[in-house]
């Protein structure tokens, strides 16, 4: 088969999946589609993702309109880790509703259209190589995104909803005009202006583009996409739209969607680099900007009272990490890749699990839960051990990243930085372990409303068990074939071609 | 053909200090409607003697949906929201269109200190187009409305939109298609959350969707 026609048919069959949704099915029916279209989905988008991993550099399709690189095909590979758990998870999740009336058929309808139409415009925005395509897939997430947040009609969400809406979409429009800077420091390069934008291009005549416009440029396209990816000071929404979604859409927001911004950002990354000179500057508002989002997110984590605020929160100091991993450059780079595999893997984890939890007493106070461990075992134990392996603890993938982090810090003998990391981990490590041990075994907490919510059954202890057995054995042994793909995105992000 | 490029980018202007002048809401769209108009004309313009079919096409589309589907959308919304004043701005309505001027003043300043405008087709270009894009911000920050607000992010897209027919020379069509299609679902999205924050609130005051904190 001709490898371009893998990124068409990975295209193709969410959007068609998004008609599929419109027919008149029952919400169980519905959310059955869900789970069974994503790992169709996923199955359609493998052959593509394979054959990069395998060794093929690059798949082009559409006159190179569309391509498929190392970097793109290990985004695409966590996009699919975290939709399809997601999806097998939403079935539980709104299983739980159906059961108390609260899911209606038209709830279900929109919730798997929207749903089937996000995962199209990830992929997307991952697999498009001109920049204005790119940019397209990313507003068009944001806009399909929003009335995920509000499935649940309440005040909150609403109010969370336009939030996310307002923000990105304003966030998102100041990426446009860095992506209009960029085109317009292609003007001496002789290209045609409807090739001018494809980022292979771009790479390619970097030597002959205006620096200081491509500077500029990439100022706006850190700060716009920035803004999606929750990196500080833009990060208002996230913690309410992370909240109010249901649990399923959080899971996707923090393991996905930040991370299908921060792509884009990687993207223009290696451009604003060598057009200035290979001198850092780049990755030093990369440095600066990681390293503010994970104080920042360090201080708000001591403050939270909210399970699944202290979720989205530590997803803005992950987000953090890796920039600022990104940032470090060369050891950085590749231990960002790392982390983002080992984010993919556990924060949504710790969202499916607090969604259960969640629905089974009724409230996401953390004064009001304890003792989940014996209370809601499977849950339970993912939860804990999810928040644990998220604030770095060993043996996991993110405990290796983050030490590599470190390494590459030190080795640059950027104190200041290694300083400001280690603080801002160290107080984030405290803040949520606080939280971890009276979450798991504080017993003088009421027990659940509704503990048939947090039923254990096979699926429960898949969802659960598996990502955690992968986090760890990761974590002790990273296998050559995955460890030379990430090196391979990793050099992308660096420049290589 | 210039006086032409000009005369639109001064109604464009203009039509910026009616928008942060005024309470009324349906004054409001209508005047984002004249704004999509003008806009829809300014790639006419700038082609001047003779016109391409891929330019007349886009032109065309812009206008249709800027100054047709977009407004009659966001009246709809109006309509259903029943509020017909923005109430209780921000910023006061004198105040904001002063602080308009002093923002066209502020924007001929930064362009005489960019070195976009001299490739640009006329000089009024890019200070009307950061210009626009102010007061879009502006809206965005200084009204409590929903309704409001969006009209203030659609201002905004126009400002940036001015600005890329300034300083690029072509978009690829394909690029201009999604961005538009995507305006045309900001504004559709936009509007049924407008209705539901109005059926769940009672109002559109934005300014009070403030329980989530910290």
């Amino acid at each position: 088969m001709v490898p371009s026609f893998y990124l068409y048919f990975a295209l193709a069959l969410p959007a068609l999946l998004a008609l599929a949704t419109l027919l008149r099915l029952s919400p169980a029916a519905q959310l059955r589609l869900l789970a069974f279209g994503t790992a169709g989905v996923a199955l359609g988008a493998l052959p593509a993702v394979i054959r990069v991993w395998a060794g093929c550099d690059e798949i082009v399709a559409a006159q190179g309109w569309l391509r498929l690189d190392a970097l793109g095909a290990l985004h695409v590979l966590l996009l699919l880790a975290v939709f399809v758990p997601a999806a097998v998870y939403a079935r539980r999740y709104f299983g739980v509703e159906i059961a108390a009336g609260e899911f209606s058929a038209g709830a279900a309808r929109r919730f798997a259209a929207l749903w089937f139409g996000a995962l199209a415009m990830m992929l997307l925005v991952l697999l498009a190589n001109n920049l204005g395509i790119m940019w397209v897939g990313v507003e068009a997430t944001t806009l399909l995104t929003a009335f995920l947040i509000c499935t649940h009609r309440t005040a909150g969400s609403l109010e969370a909803m336009w939030k996310y809406l307002l923000m990105c979409s304003v966030g998102v429009a100041v990426a446009f005009m860095g992506i209009l800077l960029i085109a317009a420091a292609t003007r001496h390069t002789g290209m045609p202006a409807t090739s001018a934008l494809l980022w292979t291009n771009l790479m390619a005549t970097q030597g002959k583009l205006d620096p200081a416009l491509v500077k500029a440029g990439f100022l706006f396209l850190v700060v716009g996409f920035g803004t999606k990816a929750g990196l500080a000071p833009m990060h208002n929404w996230l913690p309410d739209a992370h909240s109010q979604a249901p649990s399923p859409v959080s899971a996707v927001f923090s393991g996905c969607l930040l991370n299908s911004a921060l792509y884009c950002i990687l993207r223009c990354l290696p451009l604003a680099e060598g057009v200035s000179g290979n001198t850092g500057w780049a990755r030093g508002v990369l440095v600066a900007l990681g390293l503010l989002s994970m104080l920042v997110a360090a201080g708000l984590l001591l403050a939270q009272r909210d399970l699944k605020r202290l979720l989205a929160y530590s997803s803005v100091e992950h987000i953090g990490v890796m920039a600022l991993g990104v940032g470090l450059g060369g050891l950085g780079a590749f231990a960002a890749m790392l982390h983002m595999l080992g984010h993919a893997l556990a924060k949504p984890l710790g969202f499916f699990c607090a969604g259960t939890i969640g629905q089974a007493y009724g409230t996401h106070d953390l004064r009001r839960i304890g003792g989940v461990v014996r209370q809601a075992p499977p849950w339970g134990i993912g939860l804990v051990l999810s928040l644990l392996a998220l604030i770095g603890m060993a043996p996991g993938v993110l405990f290796l990243s983050e030490l590599l982090v470190l390494k590459a810090a030190v080795e640059q003998q950027a104190w200041w930085t290694v300083g400001l990391y280690l603080a801002a981990l160290a107080v984030a490590f405290i803040a949520v372990l606080r939280r971890a041990i009276a979450l798991g075994w504080d017993s003088s907490a009421p027990p659940p409303e509704r503990p048939s919510a947090a039923a254990a059954g096979a699926d429960a202890w898949l969802l659960t068990i598996l990502p955690l057995v992968l986090l760890s054995v990761l974590g002790l042994l990273l296998p050559m074939g995955l460890a030379e793909l990430l090196l391979r995105a990793a050099m992308i992000v660096g420049g290589a071609l | 053909m210039n006086h032409i490029l000009d005369t639109l980018l001064v109604i464009l202007l203009l039509s910026c200090f009616l928008l942060l002048g005024t309470s009324r809401l349906a004054a409001a769209v209508r005047m984002t409607a004249v704004q999509g108009f003008m806009i829809g004309l300014l790639p006419l313009a700038i082609e001047g003697g003779e016109i391409r079919l891929r330019v007349a096409i886009l032109a065309a589309l812009i206008a249709v949906l800027k100054a047709g589907v977009f407004p009659w959308l966001l009246m709809r919304t109006v309509r259903s929201a029943g509020t017909t004043h923005e109430e209780r701005p921000l910023v006061g309505y004198g105040l904001s269109t002063l602080l308009g001027v002093a923002a066209v003043g502020a924007a001929f300043w930064l362009d005489s200190r960019l070195p976009f405008s001299a490739e640009a087709h006329s000089k009024l270009v890019v200070p009307v187009a950061f210009s626009v894009m102010a007061s879009g911000l502006f809206l965005m920050v200084a009204r409590r409305t929903a309704i409001c607000q969006v009209l203030g992010y659609l201002t905004l897209e126009n400002g940036i939109y001015i600005f890329g027919l300034a300083i690029v020379s072509g978009i690829p069509m394909l690029v201009e298609l999604g961005v538009l299609m995507d305006m045309f679902v900001a504004v559709f999205v936009m509007g049924i959350a407008i209705f539901r924050i109005s059926r769940e609130f009672d109002h559109i005051d934005a300014a009070q969707l403030t329980s989530l904190k910290g």
